[in-house]
């Protein structure tokens, strides 16, 4: 378990991480959501002990030294690889770093560029990869030793739907295995795909921390989605209902004020007759995600 | 750049030969004589750089016409004295000159005795000349000789070896200064050993660059000896040459290799203080002008080995790869100050090396606009 207990961070006068806390077991996904500059980097550096903090940040009940970094597996935000060596060269010499031989790898090269769709072969330049390949094979240096921890900066950043499934898959895999992951995103929806808790950092504070069901449920189930033959007019003179967005048709997005008020929308909205849609949720993490962020600019 | 200096030689060594070919049928004479016996006289003791095919003054005017030849002799022996003229396009060089006229008083004196009929032990007597003898105190003349020539090529490989690598190095360590790949290095071994590997990684391209000299000149030296025009040159100087190559070996040897550490080890730490990639050649400044103070520091003291201050900077590290060897060759140390000094240059290799290392990661990580100054007091003032 990876276990971050009040971790605190100033370059000169700014504050980047003010009394951070949060504990990522093996075999769990945390996400760490935040606005650009929120600190979630520094955290990331803080972990890797790239900077000097104040706190306290344990692996396995111990504080995070030289003899473990074999156990991590790192993404950095910025994709960065030797363009001068081949896929093969580059996988490898990565590999060795972290206490793989060659002999233990080169056999497993092939499997993992075909399970990322990697366009080339082992002997290809990496300088002759497109973004987006060069962007994979980094992602398979991070995950070829396989690591038990996971810090994975941005990892979706660039990557289309299709290589994105192909990572979360790869995600998936290592937390099956019992890596303990930890990864940014600004992707609220890959978040939500992944995540078994997530952190919301804002200016370095910790504004949200939980489970998602956690998280969603501490704003109560304020939307309503409604799909009816009403109009827009007709649905925000509902008692208790503060805004109506309107999705697309007859389909429907209700704020309301007192999430109470569900059973009373629902009668008066069916009359005892069929409705074709009406859920009622707390917000979604999007949502929650631009609530508090607006909650900064105030 | 390692086979540079060997085709530079090869170049040189085929342009001369070249060029001696060349040059060395316009340097020819031709000799003229109405006395066929002088003719083969002159051409039996003077046999270099002389034309015997030509015979005649037209065919020797022609030849000159055509630039195959610098110019000719006629010998007279009609009238009294015998009487020689050189013709030619250019004055006669010092050495035909004397050689000529050697060869004319010999050839006259010959003709005098024969003239005045004089008995052999009268004609003993006259050739009497006066003995003039040398005493040179040899050993002492080629050994004063080769330390200066050691002296010379020894800080010459020093200053090229460092000026050479201190800007390989500090691009290199400059060039990944602010790249992710430090980040995922970083994560995978301490910022020490990286350093570390780096500098020998570095080092062992230095190492075989100077065993491919000492094998290339060693493989030259074999094939001079072997050379039937560089063999009795080298067999004339052969205790020069020795006393050479044992000043170079030995401690002098360690101490170049020692010297390229410290360099190499500082022009890392310039590399990791630079602000960007593109200021590299910036970073490399300081210390190719240390290395420069150092090499041209030597010079006034190349005759005063002995001074003071030669002795205070062969135990100051950066200087002491220059002073100590020039007091080695000069003979004037004993082996537990060579050794002190060694002492001294390897444990500050050592402070050296670990104070970079902890500085390195934050060097390397740190990606912001400081100025090279900038970033070297603030890490002094993090220390």
């Amino acid at each position: 378990m990876l276990s971050i207990q009040h971790i605190s961070k100033h370059f000169e006068t700014v504050k980047a991480l003010n009394d951070v806390s949060f504990d990522v077991p093996n075999g769990q996904i945390l996400g760490l959501i935040g606005q650009n500059g929120a600190g979630k980097s520094t955290t990331f550096h803080s972990i890797l002990n790239f900077i000097q903090y104040e706190g306290q940040i344990q692996w396995q009940g111990h504080s995070l030294s030289a003899d473990d970094f074999n156990q991590i597996g790192y993404l950095p935000e910025e994709r960065s690889l030797m363009t001068k060596l081949t896929i093969e060269q580059q996988i490898i010499y990565l590999a060795r770093l972290k206490g793989r031989s060659a002999k233990e790898i080169r056999p497993q090269i092939d499997d993992w560029l075909t399970r990322f769709a990697v366009k080339g072969t082992r002997k290809s330049k990496i300088k002759d990869l497109s973004k987006g390949n060069q962007q994979k094979v980094q992602l398979i240096c991070t995950l070829i030793h396989e690591p038990s921890l996971l810090i994975l900066d941005e990892p979706f950043s660039g990557l289309d739907p299709v290589n994105a499934d192909l990572l979360k898959q790869a995600i998936l895999a290592a937390k099956d295995r019992g890596a303990a992951i930890i990864f940014s995103s600004h992707d609220m929806e890959n978040v939500s795909a992944l995540c078994d808790q997530l952190v919301m950092l804002r200016k370095g504070d910790v504004v949200l921390h939980g489970t998602l069901d956690e998280v969603r449920n501490q704003f109560g189930k304020s939307e309503l989605y409604v799909t009816t033959d009403w109009s827009q007019s007709q649905l925000a003179d509902l008692p208790h209902v503060q805004t109506v967005e309107s999705r697309h048709g007859r389909h429907y997005l209700l704020h309301l004020d007192d999430p109470a008020a569900g059973p009373a929308i629902f009668d008066a909205l069916t009359q005892g007759h069929y409705i074709e849609e009406f859920s009622q949720q707390p917000p979604s993490l999007d949502a929650i995600f631009r609530m508090k962020v607006g909650e900064t600019n105030v | 750049m390692i086979l540079g200096p060997f085709l530079m030689v090869g170049l040189t060594i085929g342009i001369s030969y070249v060029s001696a070919n060349s040059t060395s049928k316009s340097r020819e004479i031709a000799v003229i004589s109405d006395s066929r016996p002088m003719r083969q006289a002159y051409l039996q003791q003077n046999s270099n750089n002389v034309n015997r095919k030509i015979q005649t003054t037209k065919a020797a005017k022609a030849a000159m016409a055509d630039n195959q030849l610098a110019g000719y002799l006629t010998f007279k022996t009609s009238g009294q004295p015998v009487q020689g003229d050189y013709h030619g396009n250019n004055a006669m060089g010092t050495g035909l000159k004397a050689q000529v006229q050697n060869f004319l008083t010999g050839y006259q004196q010959a003709q005098n005795y024969q003239q005045a009929k004089l008995t052999p032990k009268q004609q003993k007597l006259l050739a009497r000349t006066p003995v003039l003898k040398t005493h040179i105190v040899s050993k002492n003349g080629t050994a004063n000789l080769a330390k200066i020539i050691s002296f010379w090529v020894l800080v010459t490989l020093i200053y090229i070896i460092l000026i050479t690598y201190s800007s390989i190095t500090a691009q290199e360590i400059a060039s990944e200064k602010g790249t992710k790949i430090m980040e995922i290095i970083f994560s995978s071994t301490t910022a020490t050993s990286y350093f570390v590997g780096k500098i020998l990684g570095i080092l062992l391209v230095i190492a075989t660059q100077i065993i491919i000299y000492l094998c290339g000149g060693w493989a030259g030296y074999a094939i001079a000896t072997r050379n039937a025009t560089v063999s009795p040159l080298i067999t004339q100087n052969q205790s020069l040459i020795d006393t050479v190559i044992h000043n170079l070996l030995g401690l002098n040897l360690l101490y170049l290799f020692l010297g390229v550490i410290i360099y190499t080890i500082l022009a890392a730490y310039s590399g990791a203080l630079v602000a960007r990639a593109e200021d590299a050649s910036k970073a490399a400044q300081p210390v190719i002008m240390l290395g420069m103070f150092g090499f041209f520091a030597t010079f006034p003291f190349q005759n005063n080995m002995d001074a003071f201050l030669v002795k205070i900077l062969s135990y100051v590290p950066f200087f002491s790869s220059y002073f100590m060897p020039m007091r080695i060759i000069n003979g004037h140390v004993g082996l537990g100050e060579q050794l002190s000094s060694l002492a001294v240059l390897i444990v500050a290799i050592a402070l050296f090396s670990v104070y970079i290392g902890k500085q390195y990661q934050r060097l390397m990580l740190q990606t912001d606009s400081q100025s090279l100054w900038q970033h070297l007091f603030h890490s002094i003032r993090h220390r």
